[in-house]
């Protein structure tokens, strides 16, 4: 498997990183779908965490609460994330 | 001590980012087209440490940078009359629509932000003031950074920067003609200077009778003295009048 190829949803969850924490030199595909976002990783903290939270809710309506424990596995990566907000769309449609 | 050595400065305004523009303009002064995007680069900084850099933010560092070695501890002075006005709109605007508000720009709100993110991005772990008053903002920042060259330290940035506010602001503020920002690095006065060099200076406030407000920002106008070698100059606001004088 290829992991530096994004879907679609992911292509679009890693130009919202981008857009919303100001990465000004990075393109979509310099964030690979399987790199950590926090920490050792593209290096993001939890002030951006924060501001990624706010962007989703913005762009998808996704609340996601403080104390919501699995938070921290949404954000790790692209691909958490996309799948995250792929299985959020999929529960609003039901 | 309101004697000083002005050791090296910087300035930055949309148009004007080499020392060869600011003395073309200091020839003749002239209001810059701004249009609230152009912004320094920042060049220096990696790009997840640009990242939350307002366009303010980015004028101070882009002109304080270069004032401070590698392995210097600098007193540190920000000045600024109106602050990020922009971003507080931006929140303003959000807590009207009801929309919440970015963790980033809330974080960021406070006059002295710009000194902290210099402190972090620059390793400084010394004192550092961030100051806003009026029109006089600039003098009042550099008799800040006198204060510190007085209890001991061989030299002192000062850094004076405004934005031009957004239209919503402009019945209230009249004295930002462009977005700029001034770096002065100061030090104690040094007689044997080469006479050629930026200068040692002295800042004295006496009483004005007369209410005469400079043209120009007085940050501004004291670059352009000191480009056309001004021996001295006066700024005049309500009843506080400072009198810069080269003294060689």
């Amino acid at each position: 498997m290829n992991t530096s190829t994004h879907t679609a949803l992911e292509q679009e969850v890693a130009q919202l990183v981008i857009d919303t924490l100001n990465l000004e030199d990075l393109q979509a595909t310099d964030i690979p779908p399987q790199q950590p976002l926090f920490g050792d990783g593209l290096g993001l903290d939890s002030v951006d965490a924060l501001e990624l939270g706010l962007a989703l809710q913005k762009r998808y309506d996704i609340r996601i609460a403080s104390d919501d424990k699995d938070a921290r596995r949404h954000f790790a990566t692209v691909a958490s994330l996309a799948a995250f907000v792929a299985s959020q769309k999929a529960a609003c449609a039901n | 001590m309101t004697a000083f050595r002005l050791e090296d400065w910087r300035a930055w305004a949309p148009g004007l980012e080499t020392a060869d523009d600011w003395r073309a303009w200091a020839q003749s002064p002239h209001t810059m087209p701004d249009n609230a995007q152009a912004q320094p680069s920042c060049a220096f900084l990696p790009a997840l440490q640009r990242r939350r850099l307002s366009r303010l933010a980015r004028m101070t560092l882009e002109t304080a940078w270069p004032l401070c070695g590698d392995d210097e501890q600098l007193p540190f002075v920000f000045g600024s009359h109106h602050g990020e006005t922009p971003q507080t709109l931006a929140l303003l605007s959000d807590i009207v629509d009801g929309q919440p508000l970015s963790p980033t720009r809330f974080g960021l709100s406070v006059h002295n932000a710009i000194a902290g993110q210099w402190s972090i991005l620059r390793g400084q772990r010394g004192e550092s003031s961030a100051i806003a008053g009026e029109a006089d903002t600039f003098e009042h920042a550099v008799v800040e950074g006198l204060l510190q060259l007085a209890a001991g330290v061989p030299a002192v940035l000062v850094v004076v920067a405004e934005e031009l506010p957004p239209t919503a602001y402009a019945p209230w503020i009249a004295d930002v003609p462009f977005s700029y920002a001034v770096a002065l690095r100061l030090g104690k006065p040094d007689m044997n200077m080469d006479p050629s060099a930026h200068g040692n200076w002295q800042l004295r406030l006496d009483r004005a009778d007369d209410h005469a407000p400079c043209a120009w920002p007085h940050a501004l106008d004291f670059l352009r003295a000191l480009l056309a070698r001004d021996s001295s100059l006066q700024h005049t606001w309500k009843s506080r009048r400072w009198n810069w004088r080269r003294t060689r």
